[in-house]
Parts: structure tokens; C-alpha cells; sequence
């Protein structure tokens, strides 16, 4: 992506954020203990601003495309690097699901193990010690030293506890 | 003098030196880790203070202030993520020099900038808290609008080149940062009807996903971390000519950290932030600033460090915690029937001596421990990187748990993820969002309780002497910036 289209991008969807903002500002209801300014005034004001912002990005990567041509965007192998991030999200997303049900310990040696495998790890016996070495210095950094309680998931339940 | 040699005589008892180091190793754990604040530390050690004698307890708990405010800097440096809140500013340059190979000296600059920073803003607490008190109360709700102004008067020096971007991404920080209750009125904003919004979003949360996350998704897709270098793969302490290079944004950041430290609510993060646009602005190599410039780690880092003694002249002189690390602290003195303000010189001032001679342990600490644990994690992010990433998310996704114990938040922090990635991607500067969050709730509220005191009259901004002061210096700042930004332009084309 060349500097021109990146500046189109940003304006536009810059436009788009700022304009549902304001309108969902707007909708704000004050209450009984309202001031003058009112609690959709300053963030009106900031949505204008970014809206403004936004068309001037816009308008000036208009003008730039009718003055010169921009540089020639890259040849496109990024796809690659954002396909592997989404996946790593998608791990990620995974663990947000499945930590309230396979509690901590179990989830964070998943993901651990998941996450391993995903950046290129092959050795399967490293990534199970790995998992299980990282996921118990976690659990014991934060929950024995600091005594932070984690999430136990379904397990009580399941034993009967 | 005589300030000095009572603190220097009151504490060399063992159990003082003893909570000055355990309080600093205490706090540099807390702060390494994302999601320990410097307060939570603090908090966590509060019970165990009970029964110790009062000078004991009240050094290990702002030895660990000490600790947790330097160890913040040290995942900021070495994985992109701050320990801390005010450990942003270090992460661009910092983590940029660690890229490069040069982690050790990153760390190395890190820790005498803080222990510089530390040291002298102990000298400003021991010398001048009596003076500096009445900066304090001379802030107004007004001059503390106009210090939101200034603080983001200096959007422009962090917008890498495209102020427009700038404006973009500090209004988005703004967005994020009026998530939340009404500061006035109490009336839910932005919050989707959603329980988990009602506080707002915390600034830590937005800056683990803006920087640890998106990195994280952004590396998954690029060759392995540069190794340091075997000569380079340890603690590298500034040599003559750097420290010689490294003594103007030092001072910079003392200036800077001494003056927000002593204004209740400014804090070390806006203190990191203007440190590191100044430090920019007045440098003779501002073009190396975001591609790893050691004086980019510098100014932040002595800032920062400046705080956590120039923080404690309200609390110690007006009996105000102008932090939540501050509260904490005036915890510790309530429990033991204290009372900081102006008669805690007079009752108790051997308290008083004993917490400024612990302060000054505790930096003398903060360095020894620094020289002892700093290459060990060098070693540590040079591990193959499969396992170092999993590890890493694995620390992050716990410590944005250990919070709240809340899962909305880690799908929060991943959302802010992707927004950091899109924002990487179409080259919006993550810095004004992150400043724009933290200083979004100090310009709203100080913006709205002004205007209900001047009975809706703007002139209340220009009457107010240190707000007319600020607001000045704001727009000397951003036409310097301005035109400075132009004339490069200029003799660039």
C-alpha cells in the first residue's frame, strides 16, 4: 500500500468513525445533574475534530493524485503475514472461550502449545515441555506468589466439588 | 545540609536497608510484569506492613513505588511491552534499539537515566517540598485544563511527519479514554449498555494491546528476532560519550518529571511523553528519534523515575495523593497513625528522614539489582522465537486476567490489538492515541468543572494566571513544532 491510498484509506474510514460517533454522542441523554457543556459536548467537539482531520487527509491525497503519480504500490506478499495473524487471533479468540470452562492451567498450555506450533515450532516433545514448564511458572508466579485468583473453569463441577 | 545528614544518619539501620532492597526487587517484579501497576505491588504488600515498625514499613512501600516505576521499562524495552503505564514513551526507542541488537545498552541507559532521574528528584523532594507545595495548590481546575492542552500540544512532535495522522489517532485516544461514566453528570457514555464499560477502558489495557499485541501479530509474519550479538548480549552500561550525549534529554526529563511529579494527577506517563517530544525537539539528531536514538530512552526513562519522588511533595507536605501509587502510600501512613501534611515535620519528622534516606537506598538498589538481573533477561528474549512468542502472549494474556480477574477485558485487549494493527498497517502513530487516552478524562472533567465555577465563562482559562502560563507555552510549543516541521520541509525539497 503506497502512502496515497493509505491516506485515502484513513480518511474514509477516519469519516466513517468519527460521523457514527458523533451521532451516537448526540443521542446521549444528559441527566438531572447536567452542566452547560453536557455529556455529549466534548465529545462532539473531538468527533468534529477527527472528522475534519479526516477530509483534509482525504482531499490531500486527491490533490497529490492529480498532481503526480503516486509510488507503485509493492508487490502484494503481505497476505501471507496478515493470513498468519489472523490465525494467531484466532488462537487467541480460542483461548478468551475456552479459559472460563478448562480453567487457567489447562488453557494457557494450550495456548502455549498452539501458539509454538503456529510460529514454526516442530519438535512435538519441546512444545508439550514447554507448555507444561510455562503454564506451571505462570501459575505459580501468579497465583502462589501473588495470589491472584485464576480462573478453576468446569473442573470442580466435573470432580464433584 | 542538615536535611541530608538527618536522612543519611536515620537510615542505616539493618531492617531500613533490608525493606529498601526487598521493596525494590518486590516492585521491579511488579512492574516487569503487565498487569502488576506500581500500585497494585503496593497494594498487594500494604497487609504485611501492618505489623512492622513505621519507618519500615513506610520505605518498603515506597521502595517498591521505586522499583515498580523503574521495572516497567524493562518488557517495554525488551518485548514491546510496557510494565507500566508511564513505560510507554520508552518502548518506541527502547524496543527499537533492542531490534537492532542493542538491548543491552537500551537497559543499560534505562537504568542510570532512572537512576539519575531518581536521585535527583529525591534532591528536589529533600530540598524544595516546602517550595514546590505551593505549586501544587496554585492549580486550579482551569490550569489543570490548560496542562491537558499543553500535554497535548506536543501531538505534533510525535506524529512522525503527518500531523493529520496525528489528529486522527489523538482523537481516537480521546474516543477511548470518554468510554465510561460522565465525569459530571455520572450518565453512561459509549458504553454499549454493557456493565464491563461503566469504569472505562483502563489506560494500561490499551497500551498492553497497542504495543505487546500487535506486535505479537505483527511478528508472527516476519523472519526471527535480530539476536544480540554475543559482545552485545549483555548489560551495557553508557559509556563516557554517550552519558556526555545522554545529559541533555536526562535533564530534560528532570525538569519536566519534577514539575508534573509535584502536580497531583500529571503523573510519570505525561511526564514520559513530554520528556520524549522535547528531548526530540532540542536534539541535535531528532531524525534518529523512533529508530532507536538512546536519548529517545533517556528523557522518558529519567522522567519517570523523577516522579516517584517529586510525586510524594503533596502527599508528604499537604497530605494529598496526587497518584494511586500516592494513596497507597498515605495507606501505609494512616495504619500506622500518621497523617502526612505539614504537621508530620513537626511530629514525626523522623519518619520524614527515614523515608528520604530509604528513597535513596532503594535507587542505590534499584541499580545493583539492575546490574545483576538485566542480562539474565537479555538471555531470556533470545530464546528461539516459537517458544519466546507463546511465552510472551502466554504473560500477557495473564496478566491482563490478573487485572480485574475479568475475560472481557483480554478480548478487549485483543480488539485493541487489531485496531493497533490496522493503525500499523495504514502508518497512523500509535503515540497521540496513547496520549490522548491518558490525558482525554484530565481535559473533559477540568474543562466542565471550570466552566460550572466561571458560570459558563470561557475567560476563566486566560484570567487564571498559571493557565494563561500554560496555555501560552502550548502555543509556543506547537507554532515552534510547526514552523520547525516546515522549514525541514522546505530545505528537504
Amino acid at each position: 500500500m503506497n502512502a496515497q491510498q493509505g491516506d485515502r484509506i484513513t480518511g474514509v474510514l477516519g469519516i466513517l468513525v468519527s460521523a457514527s460517533y458523533v451521532a451516537y454522542a448526540r443521542r446521549i441523554e444528559d441527566g438531572l445533574l447536567a452542566d452547560e457543556v453536557g455529556a455529549a459536548g466534548v465529545p462532539s467537539a473531538v468527533g468534529l475534530l477527527m472528522m475534519l482531520a479526516s477530509v483534509a487527509l482525504l482531499l490531500k491525497a486527491s490533490s497529490r493524485s492529480a498532481g503526480r503519480v503516486g509510488e507503485v504500490a509493492p508487490e502484494n506478499t503481505a497476505w501471507a503475514s496478515h493470513r498468519l495473524a489472523l490465525y494467531l487471533l484466532g488462537v487467541l479468540a480460542a483461548y478468551v472461550l475456552v479459559l472460563p470452562v478448562a480453567g487457567y492451567w489447562v488453557s494457557v498450555a494450550l495456548l502455549i502449545g498452539a501458539v509454538s506450533a503456529l510460529v514454526g515450532a516442530r519438535d512435538v516433545k519441546v512444545i508439550a515441555a514447554c507448555s507444561v514448564l510455562g503454564a506451571s511458572g505462570l501459575y505459580a508466579l501468579f497465583s502462589l506468589l501473588l495470589n491472584i485468583r485464576m480462573p478453576a473453569g468446569l473442573w470442580p463441577s466435573w470432580m464433584g466439588a | 545540609m542538615d536535611v541530608f545528614f538527618n536522612a543519611v544518619l536515620s537510615v542505616p539501620t539493618l531492617w531500613l536497608l533490608v525493606a529498601a532492597f526487598a521493596g525494590v526487587i518486590w516492585g521491579i517484579l511488579g512492574g516487569a510484569l503487565p498487569g502488576i501497576s506500581p500500585s497494585i505491588a503496593m497494594a498487594l504488600l500494604l497487609p504485611f506492613t501492618v505489623g512492622m515498625a513505621p519507618a519500615t514499613a513506610i520505605v518498603l512501600l515506597a521502595s517498591v513505588y521505586v522499583g515498580a516505576e523503574y521495572g516497567g521499562s524493562i518488557p517495554a524495552i525488551l518485548i514491546r511491552t510496557p510494565g507500566t503505564n508511564s513505560a510507554s514513551a520508552t518502548v518506541l526507542d527502547g524496543y527499537e534499539m533492542a531490534r537492532q541488537g542493542k538491548a543491552g545498552e537500551a537497559l543499560g541507559i534505562s537504568l542510570i537515566s532512572g537512576l539519575y532521574g531518581g536521585l535527583f528528584g529525591l534532591a528536589v523532594l529533600v530540598l524544595a517540598t516546602e517550595s514546590l507545595a505551593r505549586i501544587a495548590l496554585a492549580f486550579t481546575p482551569a490550569a489543570y485544563f490548560s496542562l491537558g492542552i499543553l500535554g497535548l500540544s506536543v501531538i505534533a512532535g510525535l506524529s512522525g511527519g503527518s500531523l493529520l495522522r496525528g489528529v486522527i489517532a489523538a482523537c481516537i485516544g480521546l474516543m477511548l479514554a470518554f468510554v465510561g461514566s460522565d465525569p459530571v453528570s455520572g450518565v453512561p457514555r459509549f458504553t454499549f449498555e454493557s456493565a464491563d464499560l461503566l469504569g472505562g477502558i483502563k489506560p494500561i489495557l490499551i497500551m498492553v494491546g497497542l504495543f505487546a499485541v500487535t506486535e505479537m501479530l505483527v511478528q508472527i509474519g516476519e523472519p526471527a528476532w535480530a539476536k544480540a550479538v554475543k559482545s552485545e548480549a549483555r548489560l551495557k552500561l553508557p559509556n563516557w560519550a554517550m552519558s556526555k550525549r545522554l545529559a541533555k534529554p536526562q535533564a530534560i526529563g528532570a525538569v519536566i518529571g519534577t514539575v508534573e511529579g509535584v502536580t497531583p494527577g500529571a503523573g510519570g506517563t505525561i511526564a514520559a511523553f513530554m520528556a520524549y517530544s522535547e528531548a526530540k525537539r532540542w536534539s541535535k539528531n531528532p531524525e534518529e528519534f523512533g529508530k532507536g536514538s538512546p536519548e529517545g530512552v533517556a528523557a522518558p526513562e529519567a522522567a519517570n523515575n523523577v516522579v516517584t519522588a517529586t510525586a510524594l511533595v503533596p502527599l508528604l507536605s499537604l497530605g494529598i495523593p496526587g497518584s494511586n501509587s500516592a494513596a497507597i502510600l498515605l495507606g501505609g501512613f494512616l495504619i500506622h497513625g500518621l497523617q502526612p501534611g505539614p504537621m508530620l515535620f513537626q511530629k514525626a519528622p523522623e519518619i520524614v528522614w527515614s523515608l528520604y534516606g530509604g528513597l535513596f537506598f532503594a535507587n542505590i538498589a534499584m541499580l545493583l539489582i539492575g546490574l545483576v538481573i538485566l542480562s539474565p533477561c537479555i538471555w531470556l528474549v533470545n530464546r528461539p522465537k516459537p517458544y519466546l512468542m507463546a511465552i510472551i502472549l502466554a504473560l500477557v494474556m495473564t496478566g491482563v486476567y490478573a487485572m480485574h480477574q475479568s475475560i472481557f477485558e483480554i478480548g478487549m485487549v485483543l480488539a485493541i490489538g487489531v485496531l493497533g494493527y490496522g493503525m500499523r498497517l495504514l502508518k497512523i502513530p500509535v503515540l497521540p492515541l496513547v496520549l490522548g487516552l491518558v490525558l482525554g478524562s484530565l481535559v473533559e472533567s477540568n474543562y466542565r468543572r471550570s466552566l460550572l465555577i466561571s458560570s459558563g465563562e470561557h475567560s476563566i482559562f486566560f484570567t487564571d494566571p498559571v493557565s494563561l502560563v500554560l496555555l501560552l507555552l502550548a502555543a509556543v510549543l506547537t507554532l515552534y513544532t510547526g514552523w520547525k516541521e516546515f522549514s525541514d520541509r522546505k530545505a528537504a525539497s
